[in-house]
């Protein structure tokens, strides 16, 4: 029997020693040419198979390794805020939640990517290039943290169907914005007439979850012109009259909708998906949800539905503000980005670099059936986003890409993704819809939550 | 006569020599480095996977500002109310229930062992398909259950998950559903465990019925009673399962317990340490109940 004495594990220590002096170069070689990627998890399995394809395309054409992880949306978001606060991080994540840009860009945490958007800046969209930026509290300096690599708007998507059941016409919905909403109200009229017990003009998320009614209210805010609540130099104008009548009609129309029964009661405590699922089973005529992951989620199973039954904003387009003027459409971006501790930076920004090609971009929206929308304006001209025969595509590249657009606010001052994660707007729909709230108190009491959030984050 | 030097000559070498053999104990020559050799990996695990997540997890809270902060938001305050209530419905009612039950399976007969199987479902299925279950079922426009009311009563029903006292009371009867199972066999076991002598005995001295539960059965499973509503209750105020998936803590943040708050103001507000901060002002309750706990294992005297 052999014995272990402390002189033979001495021995052994001494040994594995040696051997990791001479394996350590090995392994660190290894890891010069491999980076660890996360993305998240697409809606429809196209979207990964996308991705797949960029990474496998970029593997063979660079010799690089990608190790890459497609994590559903809400681990991934947890994962990356773990990995951040643990400082144990990957080489690249994309931006999930989109605001994670700013928010740990204030702390500087992430790595400096403007010479990887150098190699593409003429391309990209002025607002992808705008919204990649982030205010560092560190350097106290505006600086590009994030590499554009997708947008996405939030569209009306509608029951062509039901809207013909009510005897309406789908052309006949107005351009104007409250005119345009109030159009779904008369749906749902002649549709209870009909003897339709369970189906609701509007899907509004007046919920305290998830993005999407943060993302409703803001568009309100924008159609009533509101639209300058935060300046690009990241001051607050809570006290500017316009910026207070929009959130107070916003909060009115919203909420108003909801007590008056246009709205499923249970969408006061959707989470995101749960619109998506409530339009699909037509418990309402029309939602305002983020993305074209509605359509492009019964696709393949319902194609009928996708080109016949329903369609994205309707016969005019994305509607107007009450003055007959083009609304701008706030765009949401998922950005590349790296943070500060990776191991191998090179290899992420060279992946980015290749990833951010036109035609390597343009196809990986393609190939994910368009529910994100491309961030360069040369590719929305493709036939893929001009498809006449596809009811959906052309409205939404329209709308997000083409037409006017603006990023979202965080992007100008973080408060404002602080605002949407603790759902003050949320606070202010639902006090008006089920509280009996009048909408000038909701704004009050919204304002100053606002005011003290701000306050958190001052900015040279 | 100056003893100093004689204290002092041995004071290096006495220690020394009484540390080491109580380290070594009674182990010799390559017993010691085989005892170590099996130590270091439980030590170096518990190291990493115990002690450092926990002082990790009270550094990462330790901020007063942090509970500041925390005790100034109104959803916090209500989360705290909620957890009470969650704890003492949730605790209580399921282990009366429980006790209950237990007495119930002691019946004898093939149809209890099998109504015995069937009622331990709930607990055996996956907990996060059946609460997700139980949340589509309580939808208010198309749930099953208000679909039963209206196709049987023509009654509409109310929108469970709106209200904050209707949702906060699925949730209850939710985890109640799920865990009374649980619990049962434990009690079920510990009435199986009193010996049948004892049993015959207070019989014959008429203590049969409810009177044998209450001068026999009763004391003689207290002690298993009490150890085992302490750790429902520690468990419940982990419990995360419940309250997001029934619930979702809406509406409007109304239904939060400190679990579910814990990691929405860790990951959807993106404030780690707030998120620990508010689970680590469950400690005060938790430090308690474990120390109780501790001690009530510990009790010499013959109970079950």
């Amino acid at each position: 029997m052999v014995h272990l004495t402390r002189r033979s594990m001495l021995r052994g220590s001494l040994a594995l020693a040696a051997a990791k002096t001479v394996g350590v170069p090995y392994v660190a070689r290894a890891a010069a040419t491999t980076a660890t990627v996360w993305f998240a998890q697409g809606f429809v399995q196209d979207e990964d198979v996308a991705l797949r394809k960029a990474v496998a395309d970029y593997e063979k054409q660079s010799g690089n390794k990608i190790e890459l992880s497609i994590i559903p949306f809400a681990p991934e978001r947890q994962k990356i805020i773990s990995a951040l606060t643990s400082g144990v991080v990957p080489d690249m994540v994309d931006s999930n939640p989109g605001e994670i840009l700013q928010l740990y860009g204030w702390q500087d945490r992430w790595v400096d990517v403007s010479d990887v958007v150098e190699t593409q800046k003429s391309q990209f969209s002025e607002t992808a290039l705008l919204a990649a930026q982030a205010y560092n509290n560190v350097t106290k300096k505006r600086a590009t943290y994030g590499v554009p690599l997708r947008a996405a708007v939030v569209p009306c998507h509608i029951w062509k169907s039901l809207v013909k059941k009510a005897g309406m016409k789908i052309e006949d919905i107005p351009k104007t914005w409250d005119a345009y909403f109030d159009f779904f109200k008369k749906v749902q009229d002649n549709l209870r007439k009909q003897g339709e017990r369970k189906v609701y003009g509007l899907g509004f998320q007046v919920t305290a979850n998830g993005v999407d009614p943060y993302n409703l209210f803001m568009a309100f805010l924008v159609a009533h012109g509101g639209q300058d609540i935060v300046t690009k130099d990241g001051k607050l104008h809570l006290d500017d009259p316009k910026v207070k009548e929009a959130a107070i009609k916003s909060a009115a129309y919203l909420g108003g909708a909801y007590r008056d029964g246009y709205v499923p009661p249970s969408a006061i405590n959707w989470n995101d998906a749960d619109d998506n699922n409530a339009f699909h089973a037509k418990l309402m005529v029309m939602d305002v949800d983020g993305t074209l992951s509605t359509e492009v989620a019964i696709k393949e199973k319902h194609p009928e539905w996708y080109y016949d039954e329903i369609v994205t904003h309707g016969a005019p387009g994305y509607p107007n503000d009450n003055a007959g003027k083009p609304i701008p459409s706030i765009v949401g971006y998922t950005n590349g980005l790296i943070p500060k501790g990776a191991k191998n930076v090179t290899v992420a920004k060279e992946f980015l670099k290749y990833f951010i090609q036109p035609k390597v971009i343009g196809e990986f929206v393609e190939l994910g059936l368009g529910r994100w929308l491309p961030v360069m304006p040369s590719l929305a001209k493709s036939p893929f986003w001009q498809n006449p025969k596809d009811p959906h595509l052309k409205g939404y590249v329209q709308q997000g890409l083409l037409g006017p657009t603006r990023p979202d606010y965080y992007v100008f001052n973080l408060a404002m993704a602080e605002v949407r994660s603790q759902h003050v707007w949320s606070m202010a729909m639902i006090d008006v819809a089920k509280e009996g709230v009048k909408a000038e108190a909701a704004i009050e009491k919204a304002f100053k939550r606002i005011g003290e959030i701000f306050a958190k984050y001052p900015m040279a | 006569m100056d003893t100093t030097s004689v204290v002092e000559i041995g004071r290096p070498s006495v220690p020394r020599e009484t540390v080491w053999r109580s380290l070594r104990g009674h182990l010799k020559g390559t017993e010691y480095t085989w005892a170590l050799a099996f130590v270091v990996p439980y030590v170096a695990v518990f190291l990493t996977f115990v002690a450092y997540p926990v002082v990790y997890g009270l550094w990462m809270g330790s901020e007063a500002g942090l509970y500041r902060e925390l005790f100034d938001d109104p959803i916090y305050q209500k989360t705290v109310v909620n957890t009470v209530l969650y704890l003492a419905f949730g605790v209580n009612v399921k282990m009366f229930l429980a006790l209950l039950l237990s007495g119930f399976f002691m019946r004898p007969g093939w149809w209890m062992k099998a109504l015995l199987l069937i009622f331990v479902l709930p607990w055996a299925v996956p907990q996060i398909s059946t609460f997700i279950s139980i949340h589509w079922m309580l939808n208010g426009e198309w749930g099953f259950l208000n679909n039963v009311l209206y196709t049987l009563f023509h009654v509409e029903g109310p929108h469970w998950l709106n209200d904050r006292w209707t949702a906060l009371a699925a949730v209850i009867v939710s985890h109640i559903w799920k865990w009374t199972p649980f619990w049962t066999l434990i009690l079920l076991a510990g009435r199986m465990a009193i010996p049948l002598d004892i049993r015959d005995t207070a019989k014959v001295d008429g203590a049969t019925g409810l009177r044998g539960f209450v001068h026999i059965t009763f004391p003689l499973l207290a002690n298993l009673y009490l150890i085992c509503t302490l750790l429902s209750t520690i468990f419940l105020l982990g419990d995360f399962n419940a309250v997001y998936f029934v619930s979702g803590g809406g509406p409007a943040n109304t239904t939060h317990v400190l679990a579910t708050l814990g990691i929405r103001n860790a990951f959807e507000i993106a404030q780690p340490r707030l998120g620990v901060a508010a689970v680590m002002s469950a400690l005060p309750l938790v430090i308690p109940l474990v120390i109780v706990l501790m001690r009530k294992l510990r009790t010499a005297e013959v109970q079950l």
